[in-house]
């Protein structure tokens, strides 16, 4: 089932100027807007995020514990996967088929769920180069790393994280209807999956919670390397937002992280460098903790220099 | 705490004022360092007369910050205070969570002293960020 990972998420929210305001400060682009229903911020590779109104009527039902996350679109490689889909789906599920041919339904735990062809463009991209000794300087001759102005734009949207209250129920949901892979797992916290036609380490995270909690604990982007993320992430302390995690990075995936708090009421995190893999990984298992879920974890600081006046003067 | 590492450091008496009654904007939310850690720690919500001091903690998660930027403790409405985090929505006058992920849990709330007109922290108040990683060693 070639399934590719998430497309676009769509959130009901109460304050649409801010939600606008943070997704530029972000670095999404503004692909639509109207005051009265919102619009639609673009990645990159044109992976998305939709805000709208909370009482907005066209978006599926929200989740009792007030969560804003309304629907999560995935994108797959070709219109015969969406067949492949609603076939294995519909024999337990309400499957309503629009006329572009998406598909949406509920999963097991009620989480709205679109399937479309992929909006994404694939594009071509530098990535960061790093110049390590012992190898070839991967940047070459008279290339410059640091670039303060450098865009560090939100290249695709890499992952989600739900809150769910029955995680096992949920997991089964994806790996056995859904042929998702498990690359790793915290015991009793919740499994690391990837869909079949991608090869991050994962997409898709959960996390065992009560039933009140229910709904999106985060969703990152990736940016093109560590020093873009650190970069974007100091934009956003500037301009004032709280950090909520980071910057770090993670050993499950080995990405590097930052997460902040934002006016959708969930987590936007940056992500970058997160490990690939293939059918033949085996899956790792550990207890999750401070200890198990980051290498390293820093707290941005103002920019600061030593020197200044001689002392004494 | 939650994650088996200790936090030792002692609360700290503060006898400078935090803010003057007439920075508080009323119907509306501010967030202070009193210790000078570098983020917001606290926060006030001022509705009319009446002063609401909160650490700015969500109990959800342990050392979960709530803002979602500089001084935005409340919700689109101004009728509850709400984290950034995960949309937990609190009263403002008791800190109970009436909906999100902590529903039923409480904010830990920060007495406040008016003198003045001056806003004072009558008790000793505690480091509010995470202790620099090797403390202790030597």
């Amino acid at each position: 089932m070639r399934i590719i990972g998430p497309d676009e998420m769509v959130f009901g929210v109460d304050d649409l100027s801010a939600c606008r305001t943070f997704l530029s400060d972000y670095g999404l682009d503004e692909q639509s807007w109207d005051e009265a229903s919102g619009g639609t911020f673009t990645a990159i590779d044109n992976t998305a995020v939709t805000v709208r109104r909370r009482d907005d009527a066209s978006l599926p039902a929200p989740l009792a514990s007030g969560s804003t996350l309304r629907q999560t679109v995935y994108g797959v490689e070709g219109a015969s996967v969406l067949d492949e889909i609603e076939a294995e789906l519909s024999t337990d599920r309400d499957v309503v088929r629009a006329e572009d041919g998406s598909i949406t339904l509920l999963d097991d735990l009620n989480m709205a769920l679109k399937f479309q062809v992929t909006r994404r463009t694939f594009p071509e991209l530098e990535p960061e180069r790093v110049n390590s000794p012992g190898s070839e300087p991967a940047r070459g001759m008279n290339n410059v790393g640091a670039w303060q102005d450098a865009p560090a734009k939100p290249r695709t949207l890499s992952h989600i994280v739900y809150f769910t209250p029955d995680m096992p129920k949920h997991e089964a949901f994806y790996v056995e209807r859904l042929k998702f892979v498990l690359t790793d797992r915290f015991n009793g916290v919740g499994p690391f999956l990837r869909p079949r036609a991608n090869r991050d380490h994962h997409t898709l995270f959960m996390l065992q919670t009560p039933v009140y909690m229910q709904g999106l604990e985060h969703l990152a982007f990736h940016m093109q390397g560590p020093t873009e993320l650190m970069l974007a992430g100091s934009r956003l302390i500037k301009k004032g937002y709280e950090s909520f995690w980071g910057p770090g990075r993670h050993k499950f995936g080995s990405n590097w992280f930052w997460y902040f708090n934002c006016p959708l009421m969930t987590h936007f995190e940056y992500d970058a460098d997160m490990d690939v893999h293939d059918d033949t990984w085996e899956p790792r298992t550990t207890d999750m903790g401070p200890e198990a879920s980051q290498l390293f974890l820093f707290e941005n600081v103002e920019k600061w220099a030593p020197g200044g006046k001689p002392p004494g003067k | 705490m939650s994650d088996g590492l200790t936090d030792d450091r002692p609360a700290v008496r503060v006898s400078a004022p935090v803010c003057r009654v007439e920075d508080l904007p009323d119907g509306a939310s501010r967030g202070f360092d009193p210790l000078g850690e570098g983020r917001d720690t606290m926060f006030i919500v001022r509705r009319g007369d009446a002063l609401h001091g909160w650490r700015n903690h969500c109990p959800h998660y342990d050392n979960a910050r709530m803002a979602w930027r500089k001084d935005e403790f409340l919700s689109g409405d101004k009728s509850h205070i709400v984290c950034g985090a995960h949309g937990a929505l609190f009263e403002i006058d008791t800190g109970l969570c009436v909906i999100g992920p902590c529903l039923g849990d409480h904010l830990t709330p920060v007495p406040l002293a008016v003198r003045g007109g001056e806003v004072f922290l009558p008790v000793p108040y505690r480091p509010g960020l995470r202790p620099r990683a090797g403390r202790g060693q030597r």
